[in-house]
């Protein structure tokens, strides 16, 4: 019974991370104001994120005994026991990595786009995709 | 009213389809054992029975930033320099305010006291989680982020002008900025250059000492661990991170002059 709990909220996150990739997609291409739009980009990208990290991630090898986080605590250590056992519970570290600059990057490319938007409202007075595209004539 | 029915319409859609997945016999739930790559980087990223290989990190995610792909975050720190270039480029040709700061702006004395506290205390973490990111979670991107915060703060609780005023201007931070990404530039061929100087064979990026190539960053500085590049890196990007965020924040945020005067 609990690895059927445990198996459904696994499920759950994964399902919910695919109906948010979706919404995420539609209010970029159908909500007409800017702003949302980049809040739907915000989301579509923290969701591709935390998707990554759910691929890296790793159940813990004995369920009976309690959880540690994977330090290399001992270092410089006398012998790779040390390591045999840090490997053993250390999650994938690239998903970790690749998401980590991609959060920075994706924040550098939102204020490049805050940009964008504070030029569009200069030029069109507005923020409407409808209405820009109807001013540009 | 709608939006009720949507959100219960979305949620019970979620739930039904992991229930029907979990009872048709679809796991999603991790294995325990992780992939052959991720073995061969957790195994060699502190390893002294593999000096040839071993990145003498024990933070493996800095090392897969850093060592193992530093190429490619190279070419993401040349993406975060356009972007940020960029925009500023999309602001300029704007006559922007340059007020003294008087004693009426801002929010209350309350709120500015207390983040005259709590900013150096956000300055003392983001250090810290930017120079200890080849031990401990952490590293340039992450503890760059967090030093962002701070201008941010003071811009909203104290005004802009505060800040020109107490020397963070945007010639500063560009000045900053170039800096750091000059020394990723500069540590990205550290070693390479060295290798030229003693007529060894060295590569761009290279860290450590490889099998092929003696020559090696001092990973050991006074008995303290520095990982060779990584610490440097750490540091430039820290720089570049902090300083970027923080000019574009003092660029989005000044108010514009009216055309008037």
């Amino acid at each position: 019974m609990v690895e059927l709990l445990e198996d459904y909220l696994f499920t759950i996150v994964f399902v919910s991370m695919f109906i948010n990739l979706g919404l995420s997609l539609f209010g970029l291409f159908y909500k007409p104001h800017y702003t949302k739009k980049l809040i739907m980009l915000g989301i579509l990208g923290d969701t591709l994120n935390v998707f990554a990290v759910f691929v890296g991630y790793r159940a813990w090898p004995s369920p009976s005994t309690p959880s540690r986080p994977p330090i290399l605590l001992t270092y410089p250590f006398e012998n790779t026991s040390v390591l045999v056992e840090f490997t053993s519970r250390a999650v994938d570290p690239l998903p970790q990595a690749l998401v980590l600059t991609a959060v920075v990057i994706g924040l550098a490319v939102m204020v490049f786009l805050i940009f964008l938007g504070d030029n569009l409202y200069k030029h069109y007075g507005t923020l409407d995709m409808r209405e820009i595209k109807r001013l540009r004539g | 009213m709608r939006t009720l029915v949507k959100l219960v319409v979305i949620t019970s859609v979620v739930m039904g389809l992991s229930l029907l997945l979990v009872l048709a016999g679809v796991s999603f739930y991790p294995s325990s054992r992780v992939r052959w790559l991720a073995l061969a980087y957790l195994n060699t990223t502190y390893n002294p029975y593999l000096p040839n290989f071993t990145v003498w990190s024990p933070e493996s995610v800095t090392a897969i930033v850093w060592d193992y792909r530093g190429l490619d975050t190279l070419y993401e720190t040349t993406v975060f320099f356009l972007a940020i270039i960029s925009g500023l480029a999309l602001g300029r040709g704007v006559k922007r305010l340059n007020l003294k700061p008087g004693g009426d702006m801002g929010l209350s004395l309350i709120v500015k006291t207390v983040t005259r506290i709590t900013g150096p205390m956000i300055l003392a973490v983001a250090a810290s989680i930017g120079l200890h990111g080849h031990l401990t979670p952490g590293g340039g991107f992450q503890g760059g982020a967090t030093a962002a915060v701070v201008p941010v703060l003071y811009i909203v609780i104290f005004s802009v002008f505060y800040l020109s005023w107490k020397g963070v201007s945007t010639g500063r931070m560009l000045t900053m900025r170039s800096i750091g990404l000059i020394g990723i530039g500069a540590t990205s061929i550290a070693v390479f250059t060295a290798g030229l100087l003693e007529g060894a064979p060295a590569y761009v990026f290279q860290n450590i000492a490889k099998a092929t190539s003696p020559v090696s960053m001092p990973y050991y500085i006074h008995g303290a661990l520095t990982s060779g590049t990584l610490w440097w890196f750490n540091l430039f990007e820290f720089l570049a991170v902090s300083a970027g965020f923080a000019l574009a924040f003092i660029i989005l945020m000044t108010p514009e002059a009216d055309k008037n005067g």
